[in-house]
């Protein structure tokens, strides 16, 4: 039984490691070979692959591929150091250009500070300009403050000198008044006077009226005989006085022969005036009289034919009038009246024009009638 | 008992010479793919064993099959990869001298009606975990490979998928054990291979006059009156083995006994 056992036991022993040594052992090292060459093969080509790889890397890399080995280590090197020359070329180059630059820049900031300086030159010298300007403006100032100092002073003094003439205008004025006063006195004494004496002649034309024609013709004569004088009187100034008497004239022929051609019959008779009539004048041109008054009255007449009309009254004067004339032309009237003034009225609207006063006058008149016109 | 060393390393160190090629009609290349040579353990199955090949071929094809199940052919017929590569060799191939085997490697036109789909190696995991449960349950009645601990199973796993002999063996002496009261397996998992697939029965190890049965007993049960030759692990055992021996010692990893049937 136990060797039946072990003979079949032995039997499957056996069979199995025939089979162990035909199907595995004989090919066990042959298959552990292969796999070790086939995955050599594969390392292998996985390290060509990257060599390749790396190979075409570097060719791209490189541009010329060098010769030796050692040959292209130096390659390399001489292309770094061409590219670091290059770059560094690159920089030069880069570096002078911007020299250029800088230096053109300098250029233009130079021309530009020229034109600064040549700016302030100009300021300068319109700034010394100004000042000599100043200078003399202020020299004119000055100038003209002393003008002004002296002007100031000089009017000054003709203030003080006015001043003074007012003073000396208000106390001729006072005195003006005074003798107006004076004056005034003297007219009231004189009228008094003349009123005195036209009592008495009233008183003797009474008398005379009482006493008859006689009288009357005696008085008639008298008064004639006055007037007369008088009228003597006053040729004999004019006589004496040759002076008012023209060439012309004495060759018209008027002059002492028209003596014969005194009026001897009154043409008109009329009242004028109330109280003396001091004046008469004929117009140079129409039949006018004019006529001053004691009254104070300047009246205008026209007489014709034995017959007198009343033209006007010129009035305006403070005392009698003594005197009237007309101008050249018969348009104004004179008139010289007792208040020391003489007054100018126009003949056509009968108003006064001109009033002035004149100190001391015997008598007035147009000076000359042409020199007036002209 | 499972102590005979000698025979169980000479088993587990069974080992086939395999030439891997790639379909021509696949291969898109200019170059044609060389042949990858691989010694592959008899006891372990294709699945474990094909990455390299697998990663080898690939870029051998067209990119829209690359993530395609590689499957494996050999004389116009897919290879089931939820046999043992030993039972499918010993199916396959009559005589020696055809050595290396020469496989053909395919990414296109999965035959889904011949072989199982794997889509990884969990999937040959649970196909091998079930088969080794169903061998427990006919030798113990499943109470020790249920009693096991997920870390002995994956002990187990991965000293098949290593070619760890001690650290599968280590385990699966368990397995192999009779308990105490019985001097033999309940029944002994065998699985018969003919051409068109195989055959199993419950047979135990021994006959109702306690003797030990044989593997004439088993040949005479399995096929009566037909004279027939048993091969497993490429040779053909005695005739007078013990049935509990042979499962004992000449099981696969999944405790079955794979014995090819030549007429």
């Amino acid at each position: 039984m136990a060797t039946a056992e072990v003979n079949w036991r032995e039997e499957i022993l056996t069979k199995l490691q025939k089979r162990n040594k035909i199907q595995t052992h004989c090919f066990q090292d042959l298959i552990a070979q292969h796999n070790k060459i086939f995955d050599n093969v594969n390392a292998l080509k996985h390290e060509n692959l990257q060599l390749s790889i790396q190979n075409e890397k570097l060719r791209v890399d490189g541009d010329r591929p060098a010769g030796g080995g050692g040959d292209s280590r130096l390659h390399e090197k001489i292309q770094i150091l061409e590219q670091k020359l290059l770059s560094q070329q690159e920089e030069l180059t880069e570096l002078h250009r911007r020299k250029g630059e800088n230096s053109q820049q300098i250029i233009d900031l130079n021309a530009k500070l020229q034109e600064k300086e040549k700016f302030l030159m100009a300021r300068d010298i319109s700034l010394a300009e100004n000042a000599a300007k100043i200078a003399s403006l202020q020299a004119e100032i000055a100038l003209f403050d002393r003008n002004n100092k002296e002007l100031n002073l000089l009017n000054e003094a003709l203030r003080d000198e006015h001043q003074a003439l007012h003073l000396a205008f208000t106390c001729l004025e006072d005195k003006m008044r005074k003798l107006q006063d004076e004056n005034r006195q003297l007219l009231d004494r004189l009228m008094k006077y003349k009123t005195k004496d036209a009592d008495r002649m009233n008183e003797e034309n009474e008398n005379f009226l009482n006493d008859g024609s006689k009288q009357l013709v005696r008085s008639t004569f008298g008064r004639f005989r006055k007037r007369f004088a008088k009228m003597q009187k006053e040729i004999e100034e004019a006589c004496r006085d040759t002076r008012g008497v023209s060439p012309e004239d004495l060759q018209e022929g008027y002059g002492p022969v028209c003596q014969s051609t005194i009026p001897t019959k009154a043409s008109v008779k009329f009242d004028a005036h109330d109280g003396e009539v001091n004046a008469v004048k004929w117009s140079p041109v129409d039949r006018l009289v004019a006529t001053g008054g004691a009254d104070r009255k300047v009246k205008l007449w026209e007489i014709s034919k034995g017959a007198c009309e009343s033209k006007g009254m010129l009035v305006g004067s403070n005392a009698g009038v003594m005197a009237v004339d007309f101008d050249a032309s018969g348009t104004m009237i004179l008139g010289a009246s007792n208040d020391y003034a003489s007054r100018v009225w126009t003949v056509a609207d009968q108003r006064l024009r001109v009033s002035f006063f004149v100190v001391m006058f015997e008598s007035i008149g147009f000076v000359s009638n042409a020199a007036h016109h002209s | 008992m499972a102590n005979d060393r000698e025979i169980l390393r000479e088993v587990w160190e069974g080992k086939l010479p395999i030439s891997f090629q790639l379909d021509p009609d696949e291969v898109v290349e200019l170059q044609q793919p060389d042949p990858f040579y691989l010694m592959v353990p008899r006891l372990s199955y294709f699945p474990l064993v094909t990455d390299k090949v697998r990663k080898h071929f690939l870029r051998y094809v067209a990119n829209d099959k690359q993530d395609r199940e590689m499957w494996l052919e050999y004389d116009g017929q897919p290879m089931k990869w939820h046999y043992p590569i030993g039972v499918l060799y010993d199916l396959l191939i009559t005589s020696d001298d055809q050595l290396p085997w020469n496989i053909t490697v395919h990414f296109d036109k999965f035959p889904e009606n011949q072989i199982y789909k794997f889509s990884n190696k969990e999937t040959v995991e649970s196909y091998f975990m079930a088969c080794l449960k169903e061998a427990d349950v006919l030798k113990h009645r499943g109470q020790i490979a249920s009693n096991m601990q997920k870390k002995d199973h994956n002990q187990l796993w991965l000293g098949l998928q290593n070619d760890k002999f001690d650290q599968f063996w280590a385990v699966n002496r368990k397995l192999m054990e009779v308990s105490q009261e019985q001097e033999h397996f309940k029944y002994i998992p065998f699985k018969c291979y003919l051409d068109d697939g195989y055959r199993q029965k419950l047979i135990k190890p021994v006959d109702e006059d306690g003797r030990r049965k044989t593997l004439q007993d088993l040949i005479n049960e399995m096929f009566p009156g037909k004279n027939v030759v048993i091969k497993t692990h490429g040779m053909i055992p005695p005739l007078e083995t013990p049935l509990q021996w042979m499962s004992e010692h000449l099981s696969y990893p999944d405790n079955f006994l794979h014995l090819c049937v030549q007429t």
